[in-house]
C-alpha cells in the first residue's frame, strides 16, 4: 500500500542544512494500523507530510498504492491525496464558519461527485461516527471529541486507501481519547489501513506494529504484525 | 497611560506601514473632498455683512403681466423695480435709508497729465447709486467721503473711485477734489474707498454672484440726467414706448432697491407703505397682478436667488457620500489590523488589563490615524482649492481655507477616524482571553 | 462550484461582508450616477451654436463722448473690415449664441392671445450677418439690402420679415413648413413674415433650455447709442492674423471709441460652459479616486482574510484542493461579496437618481449605466483580490499539520 525506499529529506537554508529524514524505509501493506513513534523533533511529523503528500522530498522512492509519486506536480499531488488519503490531525482543522455537513463535504467537493453522492457519502460517514443528529451544529457547538469524530468522517467520506493520523488524540481528555481510539480500531477491524504517528507509547502498544523514528531514520521495527482484524480486504467504512 | 497608549499606538502603525498608509490616505482623501466643497458651500452662502444682514432688505413689487407671472416655474417675484417706482419710492422716503442702483459702464478718457506711462482709454464698470449706498453697504473709504443728499437732487457730476481705479489713474494718491472724465462728461472725485471685496455681490444679483466688482460710483440722478443705460438686465413685458422717456415711464424692470429698516416695527411699518403705495398705484391702471410685496434681507434674499448654485450643492452631497466610503474603508482596514492582534490582546488580558483599558488603547490608536489622515487631509484640501479655483476662475474670492475650517477639518478627521474605530475596537476586545492563548 | 457553503461561511461571519459590500454599494450609486451626470454635462457641451466657430471672432465697440456718430463709425469700420484680407465676411450684431447676454422676446400666433406662443432670442444684423455667423439657411432666402432697417429706441413696430431657427419654426407651426407664415413680436403692431429658416442657431443662453434652440434673426441693425458687437468670419487659418489686425485697425480707425478685446467663438463657447466642464472634472477625480480606494480595500481586506485562514487553507489542500482550486476559491468568495454589494448598490444607484431627478432637475439614467458599473466593478474586484487570491493558493499544503 504504501512503500517508501531510502527516503532523505533535507531542508536548506542560506546557512544550515537539516537533514529531517535520511534513508527511511518504510513499508505498510493494506490493512495494517502502524503507529510511527518518537521523540519530538524526530521527524515524524516530516515523514507525516511526506506520507501524505503535502511535502516534497529529497531522495529516495516513495510509493502510494503502487503510483510512483516521485515528480508529479502539484496537481497530480493534490489529487492523489484527494482520492487515496484520509487526514487526521491533531488540531481537528475543521472550518469554523461551516457547519458539520459543509465540513464533511469540503474534500468530497474536490473530488468532482455529483450532489446526490456527496449527500450519500456525507451522511453515511456522519452516521458511522456517530454524529448524524448534530448534521446541521457548527464545530463550536461540539466537544473536542466530538469535533475530532467529525474530522474523521471527513476522512472517511471519500473512501481512502489509507488513514493518516497525526496525534489523533493530543488534544483531548482522557476520556474522549479513549472514545476516538476505539473508532479507529473499530475502523482497522472493517479493514482500514492506519498509519498513525503518536508520541504515547500507550497508544503506540493499541496499534499492530510500531515503527520507531529517532533523529530521522528508523530504528526499530517489529518483524512480524500482529494481525487483529480480519486480513486485507477493502474498508468497509464506506461503500465506494 | 495615555503616553503609553500613544507610544503603543505609534509603534504598532509603523509595524505595518502600508496598512497604515492605506487608512491615513484613505482617510485623508476622504476628508480633502469633503472639505474642498464645503469650503466652497459655505462661503458662497454666508453672510456677507453680519452685523446688519437682517436690517438691509430688498424691495420686491409685483408689476409685471396680468397673465403672466414673472417666475413662472417658482413663483418668485421680480427681482428689480421699474424707474416710476424706484423714483416715487425714493421720494416718499419711509426708511431709514433707501437706495437705488443699476450698473452702468462707463468708458474711462484718462487725463495723461500727471506723467507717467500714458493710460489709453478703457471700459469701466460704474455703480448709478444714491449717497445712502455708503452708510447702508459700508464700504471703507481711504480719502474723503461719499456725496451728500443734496448733491443726489442736484444731479452732480460727482464720483467715488475704488482703490483700483485710483491706482490706474492716480498712482494711489489723494484724488479727492481732482477730475475724471467718463464717457465725455468731467466728474469731481469726492471720495475714494479702500480695499473692498465682499465675497459675493450680493447688492446686485441679477447676472451673478460673483461677477466682476463696480470701480467707480456715481449717483443715480446724474445716470439718468445723462441717459446712461444699464448694462445689467433689463426686462419688460410690453414693448415699451418709443424714446428715453418712454422707456423711463414704462413697467420694464431694470432697477435694484434696497432699504435699511432698524427694527422689526420700522420693517412692518415700511411694509404697510409698501402694500399702500401698490393698491394706489392699481387705481391708476398699473400692477394689474394681485398685490404681492416682499422685504426679504439679505440672507433671505441671498437663499431666493440661489446663490449656492446647484453643481456646488451636489458637490458637496458627493463629497461627504465620499467621505462615507472612505470611512466603510478605514473601518475595515482597522478591523483587519485589529483582529491580527488578537493573541496580543489575549495576553493583555490575562496579564491584568481590564476591557475598558483595551479599549481606551485601541480608540487612541485609531485617533492617531485620524490624526495623521486630518493632517494629510489639509495639505490635500489646500491642492483641492487651489484645483478649484483654477477650474472656476470666478470663485478666486471665496476659496481660501481660514482658521475655523482648518480646525474643523482636524476635528473631523479625529471625530471620523474615531467612529470608524469604535466597532473594530469593540470588536477586537471582545476576544476571551483563554481562547488566544492556546497554541492553535 | 463551491457557491453554497461559500455563502453560509460568509453569513456566519458577516461583519466584513457588510463592510465591504457596503462600500461597494456605496461605489456603484456614485460612480453611476456621477458617470450620467459628466454625460448629461458633455451632451449639453456638444451640442453645435449653428455658427461657424473655427473661423469667427467677435469684437465690440463702445464709443465715448456726446458727440459719436454711431452710423457713421459702423459704416466705416464694416468698409475696413470686409476690405481685411483674410476676412470672407463681417457685420454688426447685438449679441451672439453662447455669450450669455443678449435680447429675448415673446412671439405670439394671434393677436387676440395674452400670454406669447414662445420665447426666442433676437439677433439684430444686418444683410450680411447670417453668412458672417456662418449658419446655414435652409429654406426660404436672405435678406435682401432693401429689407433693412434701424432699431432705436424710437423705433415703433417691428420688421415685417424675419427669419427663424428651425427649431423655432417646429414649436410654431408643428409638422407645417413655416415659410410664409405670419407671427406678432407685439400684438400691438404688425405681425411678421417667416422669409428663412436656418437649420440651427442657439441662444446666447445655453444653460437655458426652453430658449436655447430659439433665435430670430431680423433686418435691423442697432446703430443709436455707442455699443455695437461685430461679427467677423475669416478665411480658414487665418483668424488669430485677422483678430489681430482687426483690433488693431478698428483702433487706429476711430480715437473716441474704446475696442472691447476681441474673442474667438471657441473662447465664447468655452467660456459658457467653463462650469459644466468644472463640474465633468471634478466629478472624474471623485470617480477615479473612489474606484481606487475601493480596490485598495479589497486587496487590503483579502490580504487580511488570506493571514487569518492560512490554516484553513493549508487544510484544505492537505483534503486533496489543488492550488488553482484555492485561487477560484478566493475569486468566486471575492465575486459573491461584490455581487451582494452590487445587488444593494444597484437599488442605492437608482434612489440616487430619482432624488437627483426631483430636486437636480437632470433627466433619469438610462438602464444600461448600472449593468456596465456593476460588469465593471466585478472586473475590479477580481483584479484586486487576485494578488492575495494567488499568496493564497501558494499556502503550502503542510500548514495544515503545523501546531502552532
Amino acid at each position: 500500500m504504501l512503500k517508501m525506499n531510502h527516503l532523505s529529506k533535507v531542508y536548506r537554508t542560506h546557512l544550515i542544512e537539516t537533514h529531517a529524514l535520511r534513508d527511511f524505509s518504510i513499508h505498510v501493506r493494506e490493512g495494517e494500523f502502524v503507529a510511527v513513534t518518537g521523540p519530538s523533533g524526530s521527524g515524524k511529523t516530516t515523514f507525516l507530510n511526506i506520507a501524505g503528500l503535502l511535502e516534497a522530498f529529497t531522495g529516495g522512492e516513495y510509493f502510494l498504492d503502487g503510483v510512483d509519486v516521485r515528480g508529479m506536480n502539484d496537481a497530480a499531488r493534490s489529487r492523489l491525496r484527494n482520492e487515496k488519503i484520509g487526514f487526521i490531525f491533531q488540531g481537528f482543522n475543521l472550518i469554523p464558519d461551516l457547519n458539520l455537513f459543509d465540513n464533511v463535504d469540503v474534500p468530497l467537493r474536490y473530488r468532482g461527485f455529483n450532489a446526490a453522492e456527496r449527500r450519500r457519502r456525507i451522511e453515511q460517514a456522519l452516521a458511522r461516527v456517530g454524529l448524524s443528529a448534530r448534521m446541521k451544529h457548527y464545530p463550536s457547538e461540539l466537544s473536542g471529541g466530538q469535533q475530532q469524530r467529525v474530522a474523521i468522517a471527513r476522512a472517511l467520506a471519500g473512501s481512502p486507501k489509507i488513514l493518516l493520523a497525526d496525534e489523533p488524540t493530543g488534544n483531548l481528555d482522557t476520556q474522549m481519547a479513549r472514545g476516538v481510539m476505539q473508532l479507529l480500531e473499530e475502523l482497522h477491524g472493517e479493514g482500514a489501513t492506519i498509519i498513525m504517528v503518536t508520541h504515547d507509547p500507550e497508544l503506540a502498544a493499541r496499534a499492530q506494529r510500531n515503527v520507531h523514528v529517532i533523529d530521522g531514520q528508523v530504528v526499530d521495527i517489529e518483524a512480524e504484525p500482529r494481525m487483529r482484524g480480519p486480513g486485507i480486504a477493502v474498508p468497509q467504512a464506506v461503500q465506494a | 497611560m495615555f503616553g503609553y497608549y500613544l507610544s503603543l499606538g505609534l509603534r504598532s502603525l509603523r509595524r505595518n506601514p502600508v496598512l497604515t498608509a492605506l487608512m491615513v490616505f484613505g482617510i485623508a482623501l476622504g476628508i480633502a473632498a469633503s472639505m474642498t466643497s464645503l469650503t466652497v458651500f459655505r462661503l458662497m452662502g454666508s453672510d456677507p455683512i453680519p452685523w446688519k444682514s437682517d436690517r438691509l432688505h430688498v424691495v420686491q413689487l409685483d408689476n409685471w403681466d396680468v397673465n403672466q407671472a414673472y417666475d413662472e416655474e417658482k413663483g418668485r417675484l421680480p427681482d428689480q423695480l421699474s424707474y416710476l417706482d424706484a423714483t416715487a419710492l425714493i421720494a416718499a422716503g419711509r426708511a431709514d435709508r433707501q437706495v437705488a442702483m443699476y450698473k452702468v459702464v462707463l468708458p474711462v478718457q484718462p487725463a495723461n497729465d500727471a506723467g507717467g506711462p500714458e493710460v489709453k482709454p478703457y471700459l469701466m464698470l460704474g455703480r448709478a447709486t444714491y449717497s445712502d449706498f455708503f452708510p447702508m453697504f459700508e464700504p471703507p473709504f481711504r480719502y474723503g467721503g461719499p456725496w451728500s443728499r443734496e448733491q443726489d437732487d442736484a444731479k452732480a457730476r460727482v464720483t467715488v473711485l475704488t482703490q483700483t481705479t485710483n491706482e490706474k489713474l492716480f498712482g494711489g494718491a489723494d484724488s479727492t477734489g481732482k477730475t475724471v472724465r467718463f464717457d465725455g462728461v468731467d466728474y469731481t472725485v469726492v471720495g475714494v474707498l479702500d480695499r473692498w471685496q465682499p465675497r459675493i455681490k450680493y447688492f446686485d444679483l441679477t447676472v451673478g454672484a460673483l461677477t466682476e466688482p463696480e470701480e467707480a460710483f456715481i449717483p443715480f440722478t446724474t445716470a439718468i440726467d445723462l441717459r446712461a443705460q444699464s448694462s445689467g438686465n433689463n426686462s419688460c413685458f410690453k414693448t415699451p414706448a418709443p424714446g428715453w422717456d418712454g422707456f423711463l415711464a414704462s413697467d420694464c424692470i431694470w432697477i435694484q432697491f434696497w432699504v435699511q429698516l432698524g427694527t422689526p416695527a420700522r420693517e412692518a411699518e415700511y411694509k404697510n407703505f409698501l402694500d399702500a403705495y401698490v393698491m394706489e398705484q392699481k387705481k391708476l391702471g398699473r400692477f394689474e397682478r394681485p398685490l404681492a410685496t416682499l422685504l426679504p434681507d439679505v440672507n433671505e434674499w441671498i437663499a431666493l436667488q440661489e446663490v449656492v448654485s446647484r453643481d456646488v450643492e451636489i458637490q458637496v452631497g458627493l463629497a461627504f457620500a465620499f467621505l462615507a466610503v472612505c470611512l466603510v474603508n478605514t473601518v475595515g482596514l482597522l478591523l483587519a489590523k485589529f483582529m491580527r492582534k488578537r493573541g496580543e490582546i489575549g495576553l493583555r488580558r490575562a496579564l491584568g488589563a481590564s476591557r475598558g483599558q483595551l479599549f481606551m488603547q485601541h480608540l487612541i490608536e485609531a485617533g492617531v490615524v485620524g490624526i495623521s489622515g486630518g493632517i494629510v487631509g489639509l495639505a490635500l484640501t489646500g491642492l483641492g482649492l487651489i484645483g478649484v479655483r483654477a477650474l472656476y476662475s470666478e470663485f478666486k474670492a471665496i476659496t481660501e481655507l481660514d482658521w475655523t475650517m482648518v480646525g474643523v477639518t482636524l476635528l473631523l478627521s479625529v471625530l471620523s477616524a474615531t467612529l470608524a474605530g469604535l466597532f473594530p475596537t469593540w470588536h477586537a476586545c471582545r476576544v476571551q482571553p483563554a481562547s488566544q492563548l492556546k497554541t492553535q | 462550484m463551491e457557491l453554497r457553503p461559500i455563502l453560509s461561511a460568509l453569513m456566519r461571519s458577516r461583519v466584513a461582508l457588510v463592510l465591504l459590500g457596503l462600500q461597494i454599494a456605496l461605489t456603484l450609486a456614485i460612480v453611476c450616477n456621477s458617470l450620467f451626470i459628466i454625460s448629461e454635462r458633455a451632451a449639453l457641451m456638444a451640442r453645435p451654436s449653428g455658427m461657424n466657430e473655427a473661423d469667427t471672432v467677435i469684437l465690440a465697440s463702445i464709443g465715448f463722448g456726446a458727440d459719436f456718430d454711431m452710423k457713421r463709425a459702423m459704416a466705416d469700420d464694416l468698409a475696413m473690415l470686409r476690405a481685411l484680407p483674410g476676412v470672407v465676411e463681417a457685420a454688426p450684431i447685438n449679441s451672439v449664441p453662447m455669450s450669455n447676454g443678449g435680447w429675448s422676446s415673446g412671439l405670439s400666433l394671434t393677436r387676440e392671445q395674452k400670454t406669447s406662443s414662445a420665447y426666442s432670442a433676437m439677433y439684430f444684423s444686418d444683410d450680411h450677418g447670417l453668412d458672417a455667423l456662418g449658419a446655414r439657411l435652409i429654406a426660404g432666402r436672405l435678406f435682401r439690402p432693401d429689407e433693412l432697417g434701424e432699431r432705436s429706441r424710437k423705433t415703433e413696430g417691428w420688421p415685417p420679415v424675419i427669419i427663424i431657427t428651425r427649431a423655432l419654426g417646429d414649436k410654431l407651426w408643428p409638422g407645417q413648413d413655416a415659410i410664409g407664415k405670419t407671427v406678432w413680436l407685439d400684438t400691438d403692431s404688425a405681425p411678421s413674415t417667416v422669409i428663412g429658416i436656418v437649420d440651427r442657431l442657439q441662444a446666447p443662453w445655453v444653460h437655458n433650455d426652453e430658449v436655447v434652440e430659439f433665435a430670430t434673426l431680423l433686418p435691423e441693425v442697432i446703430n443709436e447709442g455707442a455699443f455695437t458687437r461685430y461679427v467677423v468670419r475669416s478665411a480658414p487659418g487665418q483668424r488669430d492674423a485677422v483678430l489681430k489686425a482687426a483690433e488693431a485697425k478698428l483702433a487706429a480707425l476711430n480715437s473716441s471709441r474704446i475696442v472691447r478685446e476681441g474673442k474667438t467663438v471657441e473662447k465664447i463657447r468655452a467660456d459658457a460652459y467653463s462650469g459644466d466642464r468644472a463640474m465633468m472634472i471634478i466629478l472624474g477625480v471623485v470617480i477615479v479616486s473612489l474606484l481606487i480606494i475601493t480596490a485598495l480595500g479589497i486587496v487590503g481586506m483579502a490580504s487580511f482574510w488570506v493571514t487569518q485562514r492560512t490554516r484553513q487553507i493549508g487544510t484544505r489542500r492537505a483534503l486533496g484542493a489543488t492550488r488553482g482550486a484555492i485561487l477560484r476559491y478566493f475569486l468566486v468568495e471575492n465575486f459573491v461579496i461584490t455581487s451582494i454589494g452590487l445587488l444593494l448598490g444597484a437599488g442605492l444607484a437608482y434612489g440616487f437618481n430619482v432624488w437627483l431627478i426631483q430636486n437636480y432637475q437632470t433627466a433619469a439614467m438610462p438602464w444600461y449605466y448600472v449593468p456596465t458599473g456593476c460588469l465593471s466593478l466585478w472586473l475590479l474586484g477580481q483584479l484586486a483580490v487576485l494578488g492575495p487570491a494567488r499568496r493564497a493558493s501558494r499556502v503550502p499544503p503542510a500548514m495544515a499539520t503545523r501546531s502552532i
